[in-house]
């Protein structure tokens, strides 16, 4: 039974302080961009209404802090996530290194059922900065070795590919969404047996 | 509970009567009492509990930015209701909201399921947030979250369980075993599309925050019991046995229910199975709010969540006749016993018509409650609900002035009861007996083995002789009626 109220889309973007997650997701949602770093405490979501495939959906999108000293709000929003972002600064080799271990972290923690095929969508940010040291190359060698994560290069500050980073994410977040799920086997019978049908104690019984 | 078969417990009660003049007498009605009572109070509200105070500094963690949600946070109405209900998936995802458009409340949610996840980090589990008169109060049961925030000063207690009622009547859409292998298949499960259409159930059951009426029915949810229609107990007796000898037969049948107004005419079960009052409570709340019913026989599958969480019986729901509004539910355990029920249900009709007991039925659905004058001859009692503890059924009186034509009057007399069942009923210091003036009205709360009276007095009654003398001839006249007023005695198939 399909409901005809918009779906909901949560989405988690993790990765190393600094890459640029909230950066990201502030000029997605708001079409801003501020030099200044302010180290994200916990997490922080904002919401947009999107079209996807002339359906509109909400998407809630999950900030996180990437230091770790910040990460107070627990790993319990990752559960029922649609969708998880994982964003790199492509100046800085060791964020990209990190990756393998915020995808792990992620299927640990939310463990979704299907984790060969929960849709990641993979961001190097920055590319506005000279200083460029990890290749594209590199980086779609990774996504290809991961079931084929859908990689873009983007940067915050020129709202470069951002757009259509978050479209796919989007995209790939309400076809899991919406992937078929077999509710009809919903009523399962009663066997009778008494004995699991105590008498109700004091204060509850009515015949 | 309720075999009545057990009568030795009569005595006790009778005994019970003279114990309130005994009660009274001890309590003087002197100041100190009162005092004391005061006392308690202050005291409770000293207790420790498990209270998060609102810190304006300790929100920076979350920032809320949304430029295109409409912002209820700042929407007075709506920030304003008395009762907010909520209920979301453990992922955050919105399941229901009591007020306003829940796609617009995205961002409420996500913060619900925040500080529900901020608490588990700690291996802990939130249980309310106190901020001045608003209280938060949250049912976690995985995979679902209800939230209840009240502004009419419920206690903790009451409003966890409110949110239970709702917790079983989605229970009883979904099932829980259903609920459960769906979010094991899937955690980020929308379950709207599972409760799609019967949203209307959690509203009705909660009709009672968003008034319209002046009625006795949230005393019906504060004492956890169903109401009786009154009819004589032979009449009563002969239409439950119309509904054993035309059920006798059918196999797999748990459960006949008769009912009409939002109140129990007669039940009959299968052996060594029962109704829990909090099921029957999600049938009534159903039958009350679908209209559709009426109109012709229906084949539901329904979960009964004190019976059994993890099934559902297949109930079949029909009312009586166009010329009378009593609904009649069979439930069974048999998918396919459609055929069967319904013939029994037409001739269960026929025989109620030719032993004129729709007639009788008809009678009693005009019923408003007791009436203190005229049926009893209690002038000083403006209002009363009884519990009968045995079989947790409840007798109303009717409900008349100052209440009946005066809202306002209405919800402080529900929250003075609200408050006066709160304190009677605390764990940490259960008391039996509660009196107190109040600048209008003189209120009386009195607990004992087999029944539960709250009451209402003129405030100008200002001896206690009278007051005694009042309630001993209504407790009598109860004894006396109860035949007609209660339903006593097990009917099996």
């Amino acid at each position: 039974m399909a409901t005809r109220k918009k779906v909901l889309l949560k989405v988690i973007i993790l990765g190393d302080s600094s890459v640029g997650k909230t950066s990201l997701m502030n000029q997605y949602v708001n079409k801003r961009f501020s030099n200044q770093y302010k180290a994200t405490i916990g997490a922080d979501f904002l919401t947009k209404e999107v079209v996807v495939d002339d359906r509109v959906v909400t998407m809630q999108i999950w900030d996180t802090a990437g230091q770790e000293r910040f990460q107070s709000l627990g790993v319990a929003f990752y559960r029922g996530a649609d969708c998880c972002v994982l964003v790199f600064d492509t100046t800085a080799p060791n964020t990209f290194k990190n990756l393998d271990s915020w995808r792990d972290e992620f299927l640990i923690q939310a463990s979704p059922r299907n984790p060969e095929h929960f849709p990641f969508v993979v961001l190097g940010n920055k590319i506005d900065l000279e200083n460029r040291s990890v290749s594209t190359k590199r980086a779609q060698q990774w996504c290809q070795s991961k079931n084929d994560i859908p990689y873009f290069e983007t940067s915050a500050k020129e709202g470069i590919n951002v757009d259509i980073a978050f479209q796919t994410i989007a995209k790939n977040a309400l076809a899991q969404e919406t992937e078929d799920l077999d509710t009809t086997s919903g009523f399962p019978n009663i066997t009778l047996n008494a004995d699991n049908n105590p008498r109700p104690s004091n204060d509850g019984c009515q015949c | 509970m309720s075999d009545i078969s057990n009568f030795s417990d009569e005595e006790d009660s009778r005994q019970d009567d003279c114990a309130l003049v005994d009660a009274l007498s001890e309590i003087n009605f002197n100041e100190h009492n009162i005092d004391s009572i005061r006392q308690n109070k202050l005291e409770e509200s000293q207790e420790q509990k498990h209270e998060i105070h609102s810190d304006p500094a300790s929100s920076s963690s979350l920032n809320f930015v949304d430029v295109d949600e409409y912002d209820y946070l700042h929407d007075s109405e709506w920030i304003n209701q008395k009762c907010h209900v909520f209920i979301l998936s453990t992922a955050g995802k919105p399941i229901y909201n009591l007020h306003g458009d829940e796609e617009k409340l995205n961002t409420l949610f996500g913060l619900l399921q925040a500080l529900v996840s901020v608490v588990q980090t700690d291996d802990d589990c939130i249980r309310s947030i106190t901020a001045k008169n608003t209280k938060f109060v949250f049912l976690v049961k995985s995979p679902l979250i209800l939230v209840g925030v009240n502004k009419s000063n419920r206690s903790e207690q009451q409003i966890y369980n409110q949110l239970m009622d709702v917790y079983n009547q989605i229970i009883f859409i979904v099932t829980l075993s259903h609920m459960k292998s769906v979010y094991e298949k899937r955690n980020n499960y929308d379950l709207r599309k599972l409760v799609a259409g019967s949203e209307r159930w959690v509203d009705h059951l909660l009709r009672n925050e968003k008034r319209t009426r002046i009625c006795n029915s949230s005393f019906v949810s504060l004492t956890h019991s169903v109401r009786i229609l009154p009819m004589e107990s032979s009449i009563r007796d002969s239409i439950t046995s119309t509904i054993q000898s035309n059920c006798n037969k059918i196999k797999n049948l748990v459960f006949a229910v008769l009912l009409a107004n939002n109140k129990l005419i007669t039940l009959v079960r299968m052996k060594n199975y029962y109704m829990h009052t909090d099921d029957l409570r999600l049938i009534f709340n159903v039958i009350d709010c679908s209209e559709s019913f009426k109109s012709a026989e229906n084949w539901l599958p329904i979960c009964l969540p004190k019976f059994d969480s993890n099934g559902a019986l297949y109930a079949h729901i029909s009312y009586i006749s166009d010329d009378c509004e009593a609904c009649l539910l069979l439930m069974t355990v048999d998918q396919e016993s459609f055929p069967i029920l319904s013939n029994a249900k037409k001739n269960i009709t026929e025989k109620l018509r030719r032993g004129n007991y729709i007639e009788a039925i008809n009678t009693g659905m005009k019923d408003k409650g007791i009436k203190l004058k005229s049926d009893i001859g209690v002038s000083e009692i403006r209002h009363f609900f009884y519990k009968n503890k045995k079989n947790t059924q409840l007798l109303c009186s009717e409900i008349t002035a100052p209440y009946i034509d005066n809202l306002d009057q209405f919800e402080k007399l529900e929250a003075m009861y609200y408050d006066l069942h709160n304190r009677i009923h605390r764990t940490s210091r259960p008391l039996k007996l509660i009196y107190e003036m109040h600048q209008h009205e003189i209120q009386l709360a009195w607990v004992t083995a087999n029944y539960e009276l709250y009451a209402t007095f003129e405030p100008l009654v200002d001896k206690k002789s009278v007051i005694i003398a009042q309630v001993n001839k209504l407790l009598k006249w109860i004894r006396k009626e109860e035949d007609k007023l209660f339903m006593t005695g097990t009917h099996i198939f």
